[in-house]
């Protein structure tokens, strides 16, 4: 009964995962696909000593890290604001949800035209309310370039954390907040000590599933910048469709994606050993 | 004993069943593999075992008329595209029901992937060997595509196609690129010229085109305001970037080597030469006449530029005459010969896209039958007429006023005058070309946001050329 299951996973998961990793050992580019040769760790030593791989990391860092960031306090604000029941939540939520129901890169096209620097509409109305007077280039300048991604995608995933928010927040059991009530508790002693310990696994999960996402996201800044300008929103997802589609260098471009499997495989251990005070166990 | 003569019986029905099969198959002109006919009896056969002899015939009707109908099937070309969009889908289409329509027998089936991914799936497609007869092959795919081997080499019949008399001069060497083979039939050419707005131009008391670089440089910084959102030059930096900055650049030479963009004719590489250092200056001058903003421009954000007149002078292919006709109309936009540089000369090269027949192909003769039928004068015109590119057919340029018009202005004189405007080639057939563009484009960023300095761009773009056997 398990053969099945297991030429499935095996057919899906691993096979593929395999075939990467052997690829990432070989010189495969558009001209040698017929005759792959194997090159040891040519690739990574190329990918390692280009001396924009540290900016890359770190852009993708930046990335990582205020995105899930963000997501995650305005998710949670917004998961506390439709616990209770009102008249219209329904719709609320439904307009509230839909970004997470938009393709990535729709959501990059989107938002490419809305932030141009010339004709974009978010230029216009500021200039309209006379808070600027030049338009400001959101996507081709380098010091605004990483913040608009990341803003980009905090709207895209908010949705996400107050959907899983919201079904933990769900599952407190009503009594505590009577019985905290009775003791005197305040609003925020309520939020700090039954909410959050409550919940916490629900965000533990929550806030790794959306680092692995968000890594491995680049639909945004595809559809936006590319990854430019020069280099300043290029993250590692990013530059591995860039070598797939400008250098057509599929042995690079897979050494990077199991480069990013590990540094993912390691993050998300050391994560949960944290996160789980030593009560998580391979 | 009754089991064994059953089953002796079963097997002469089995084999005759088989010989029935290839009959019909020899008379229909194709070969099925054996263990399709195998499948085929074993169905028939062992429907016998379950019903009565009278019914079995039956089955056997049934089947024949089955097996008849499959073999009857009609020819299907699978075709693939590059550069798709709905404008072109829309007129291959209808170049495609012509063909139908003369050719009874024979399905096109179009396979139109977007242009972003469209690349990377030929490439798979072609050499996982899926079914793929026709492929588009564009001057920048042609080296990857044909050192596969998958491609057919079509100079049989281009020695016995009297197409090859009429086709405009150099378009067949240009598709000879590798190996001096021609692996496609080139259909339609691309050559950047200059695109310009009379009616805003015109405010500012500059009615000519500009004739030089350093006119278009002048003209450019008297209209740029930016505080009335008025810029000068369309300018842009992303998305293969590279040939826009090649026509600067090379305008500076006199010595640019006819086979290659890169090499003097000394054999040396541009970009260790000085007047590379003007270019990419005066290059810098250019962008400050530009909105800041496009630097992040592709193709489609300068279109919408040149469009609403923010940037009135652009470089760009003749695709973007079907485009420009349908959002500006035809009188809104003039075209001019690219601007000739210090050097007293500019430097185009010739652009090409085509068809290919793959080599694993079962329909090889087919192919080409439409191929020559996509080139023929009459088609080509609708073709390129519709969709904005030069025709490679002579003839076109007779039968149909349209390409001698006005609009056609800046390509006539550039074809025409062959001392200023010297047609040369991108090292297309290089390995290093793919990576190239990516390096290009990131680099000339940092030079324009001020990271880098123009002499260490040069050095870095040297070096790579080096790298990969270029030059000197």
């Amino acid at each position: 009964m398990l053969l099945p299951t297991f030429a499935l996973i095996f057919f899906i998961n691993l096979y593929p995962l395999v075939r990467g990793g052997v690829i990432s050992f070989q010189r495969l580019t558009v001209f040698t696909l017929n005759r792959p040769r194997f090159i040891g760790f040519e690739n990574y030593r190329t990918l390692i000593t280009d001396p924009n791989f540290w900016n890359i990391i770190l852009n993708t860092v930046v990335w990582i890290f205020f995105s899930v960031l963000f997501q995650l306090v305005f998710g949670f604000i917004l998961a506390l604001l439709l616990v209770k029941p009102f008249k219209g939540r329904g719709l609320y939520m439904g307009v509230v949800f839909y970004p997470w129901a938009l393709s990535g890169f729709a959501i990059g096209l989107l938002w490419s035209w809305i932030l141009n620097g010339q004709f974009g509409i978010l230029n216009d109305i500021l200039i309209k309310l006379h808070l600027i007077k030049q338009p400001i280039s959101f996507l081709s300048d380098p010091r605004f370039a990483m913040f608009s991604v990341i803003m980009i995608n905090v709207w895209y995933g908010i949705p996400f954390f107050a959907i899983m928010l919201l079904a933990a927040l769900q599952s407190v059991p009503k009594e505590l907040y009577e019985a905290a009530q009775i003791d005197g508790a305040t609003m925020w002693h309520r939020l700090v000590r039954i909410t959050i310990p409550c919940i916490k696994p629900a965000i533990t999960s929550t806030v790794l599933l959306r680092i692995i996402w968000v890594m491995n996201f680049p639909d945004i800044i595809y559809g936006t910048t590319r990854g430019g300008p020069a280099g300043a929103t290029n993250i590692l997802s990013v530059q591995m469709i860039n070598i797939v589609y400008y250098q057509n260098n599929f042995g690079k471009a897979s050494a990077l994606g199991i480069i990013i499997t590990g540094v993912l495989l390691a993050f998300s251990v050391a994560y949960l050993i944290v996160a789980e005070k030593g009560a998580f166990e391979l | 004993m009754s089991q064994a003569i059953y089953s002796l019986r079963l097997k002469v029905t089995y084999y005759r069943m088989i010989c029935l099969v290839r009959f019909i198959a020899a008379r229909n002109g194709k070969r099925y593999r054996l263990i399709e006919e195998h499948i085929v009896c074993f169905i028939i056969v062992n429907c016998e075992e379950v019903v009565e002899l009278r019914k079995f015939s039956f089955v056997v009707l049934i089947v024949l008329l089955f097996v008849g109908l499959v073999f009857a099937e009609t020819v299907t070309l699978r075709v693939i595209q590059v550069f798709t969009s709905p404008l072109r889908t829309k007129v291959l289409e209808e170049i495609i029901s012509k063909f139908e329509a003369q050719n009874p027998g024979v399905k096109v089936e179009l396979i139109s992937p977007p242009y972003e991914t469209a690349y990377q799936k030929i490439y798979l497609m072609v050499s996982a060997e899926e079914p793929l007869d026709i492929v588009e092959v564009g001057d920048w795919s042609l080296s990857a595509l044909a050192s596969m081997g998958k491609l057919l080499s079509l100079e049989p019949y281009l020695a016995q196609s009297q197409l090859t008399g009429h086709l405009v001069p150099g378009v067949l060497d240009a598709a000879r690129t590798y190996k001096n083979t021609a692996y496609l039939l080139p259909n339609a050419i691309y050559v950047k010229t200059l695109f310009f707005r009379p009616e805003i131009t015109s405010k500012y008391n500059l009615n000519n085109a500009p004739a030089t670089m350093e006119q278009l440089l002048e003209f450019c910084r008297a209209i740029t305001k930016p505080e009335q959102n008025q810029y000068g030059f369309d300018f842009r930096g992303k998305g293969y970037p590279t040939a826009f900055i090649d026509i600067v650049m090379t305008s500076f030479f006199d010595d640019i080597d006819p086979n290659c963009m890169y090499l003097k004719k000394d054999g040396k590489l541009i970009f260790e030469d000085k007047r590379a250092l003007d270019g990419i200056n005066f290059y810098l001058e250019l962008f400050k006449t530009a909105p800041k903003d496009s630097i992040n421009w592709g193709f489609d954000e300068q279109v919408n530029s040149f469009v609403s007149g923010i940037t009135p002078y652009l470089f760009q292919d003749p695709d973007t005459v079907g485009l420009l006709n349908e959002l500006l109309g035809s009188d809104r936009y003039r075209t001019a010969p690219l601007p000739l540089g210090k050097g007293g000369k500019a430097y185009p090269t010739i652009g090409f896209a085509g068809w290919g027949i793959t080599s694993y192909s079962k329909y090889k003769d087919i192919a080409w039958k439409f191929l020559e039928f996509f080139n023929s004068p009459e088609i080509n015109a609708l073709w390129c007429k519709d969709y904005g590119a030069l025709p490679v057919d002579m003839r076109v340029y007779d039968i149909d006023p349209y390409f001698k018009s006005d609009i056609f202005h800046g390509w006539t004189v550039m074809f025409g005058d062959t001392q200023h405007y010297q047609f040369t080639k991108y090292p297309l057939d290089n390995e290093a070309w793919s990576e190239w563009n990516e390096l290009h484009e990131s680099t000339m960023q940092q030079v324009l946001l001020g990271k880098m300095k123009p002499e260490t761009a040069l050095k870095t773009w040297a070096d790579f050329w080096k790298k990969a056997g270029l030059g000197k």
